[in-house]
């Protein structure tokens, strides 16, 4: 199903891999939640998201090994793998959920990732679980 | 802990498909611990099947609860009106949680969200082992604290069977051999002659293979 409006995003970050202030981007509604670290990252949030009306959510972390706290990377990658797993299950289609390691100096890539998100929704369509209820 | 593991996606909403109200009631005990049925999964739980359901273009009203302890009636009470305005409850307990509120709610249709497996402990963080297989009859303190019964593949009680390698079972080679532990652990405890004594032959009657077992303590029944 082709996408006919504008794709609405999602974007979860830990402070240091995202600045908000160079979060717009055009041809996109985003959101962003702010963590203090990507450990924060949970499941939950990420479905209620979808709940919410994102037709794409972003998950960007710190590189490898540079999470100030260790393991948030880790963690917030092994949870978006999970609800992956559950969106296939339901039919939502896990590529709508994705996670990155970026850092916040890096404000291209971060645009490239954000223009290649809303470039896969023109193929993938709108969240399928809206708008099919009055 | 008795742990449990949630049934797959689609078997659920297979399960809680032809009713229009339904509530997840989690239980905050044993299955909270596995990762199965406490607060959080009853909140994942209720997000993917109310994005399934909107997909599907079904209007199913989703409700959450966790309570305590879903094998005790005490505990179950507090469930009671959210209980009555749904069509259905899917139980995320273990199975005596959800046959303790079949009972108690004798009109009402309750179905199984997680499949229970076993009693056990967290090994570390996400691995659950088992421990105890509930056979009625605790021989641990001849075994050093380790059970043969639920830790060895062929349940030996007089011994090793002598196939394990390097401390590792010969059935399965990422389980530790149950023998190799209880002898480490009687030297240990400077009780290694402890074996010495032979074991009989179990006697099974206390376990399962003499069908559902119930436990009396006279002194707490009026």
């Amino acid at each position: 199903m082709k996408l006919e409006t504008t794709p609405k995003l999602t974007l979860f970050h830990c402070l240091n891999s995202f600045e908000e202030t160079s979060s717009q981007i055009d041809g996109c509604e985003m959101k962003t939640v702010r963590m203090a670290c990507s450990s924060m990252t949970k499941d939950i949030h990420l479905l209620k998201a979808f709940e919410a009306g994102a037709d794409a959510v972003l998950v960007l972390v710190c590189p490898g090994k540079n999470c100030r706290h260790a393991e948030g990377g880790l963690r917030a990658r092994k949870r978006v793998d999970y609800v992956k797993t559950i969106l296939d299950a339901i039919g939502l289609d896990g590529r709508r959920l994705n996670i990155f390691n970026t850092t916040a100096k890096d404000k291209g890539s971060i645009t490239e990732i954000i223009r290649n998100t809303i470039q896969d929704l023109q193929t993938m369509g709108p969240n399928p679980a809206l708008n099919r209820l009055n | 802990m008795i742990t449990a593991s949630q049934k797959p996606i689609n078997e659920i909403i297979g399960l809680v498909e032809p009713y229009k109200k339904v509530l997840i009631l989690g239980c905050g005990t044993c299955v909270k611990t596995c990762f199965a049925g406490g607060e959080d999964e009853v909140a994942v739980l209720a997000s993917a099947l109310r994005l399934s359901f909107k997909k599907m273009a079904r209007s199913v009203q989703i409700e959450e609860m966790t309570i305590e302890r879903q094998c005790e009636n005490e505990f179950i009470q507090e469930a009671s009106e959210s209980i009555k305005r749904n069509d259905a409850i899917l139980s995320l307990a273990c199975g005596a949680g959800v046959q303790a509120l079949a009972k108690r709610f004798v009109k009402d249709v309750v179905l199984p969200g997680v499949n229970t497996t076993f009693i056990g402990i967290q090994e570390r963080p996400g691995i659950f082992t088992e421990e105890c297989s509930g056979c009625g009859n605790c021989g641990l303190a001849t075994f050093g604290g380790v059970c043969p019964v639920t830790r060895c593949a062929k349940k030996l009680l007089n011994g090793p069977c002598g196939g394990s390698q390097k401390g590792v079972c010969e059935i399965h080679p990422d389980t530790p051999c149950a023998w190799h532990l209880i002898i480490e652990r009687l030297t240990t405890l400077g009780q290694l002659d402890s074996l010495r004594t032979y074991i009989p032959p179990k006697n099974w009657n206390t376990s399962l293979s003499g069908g559902p077992r119930k436990l009396v303590r006279e002194d707490h029944i009026l």
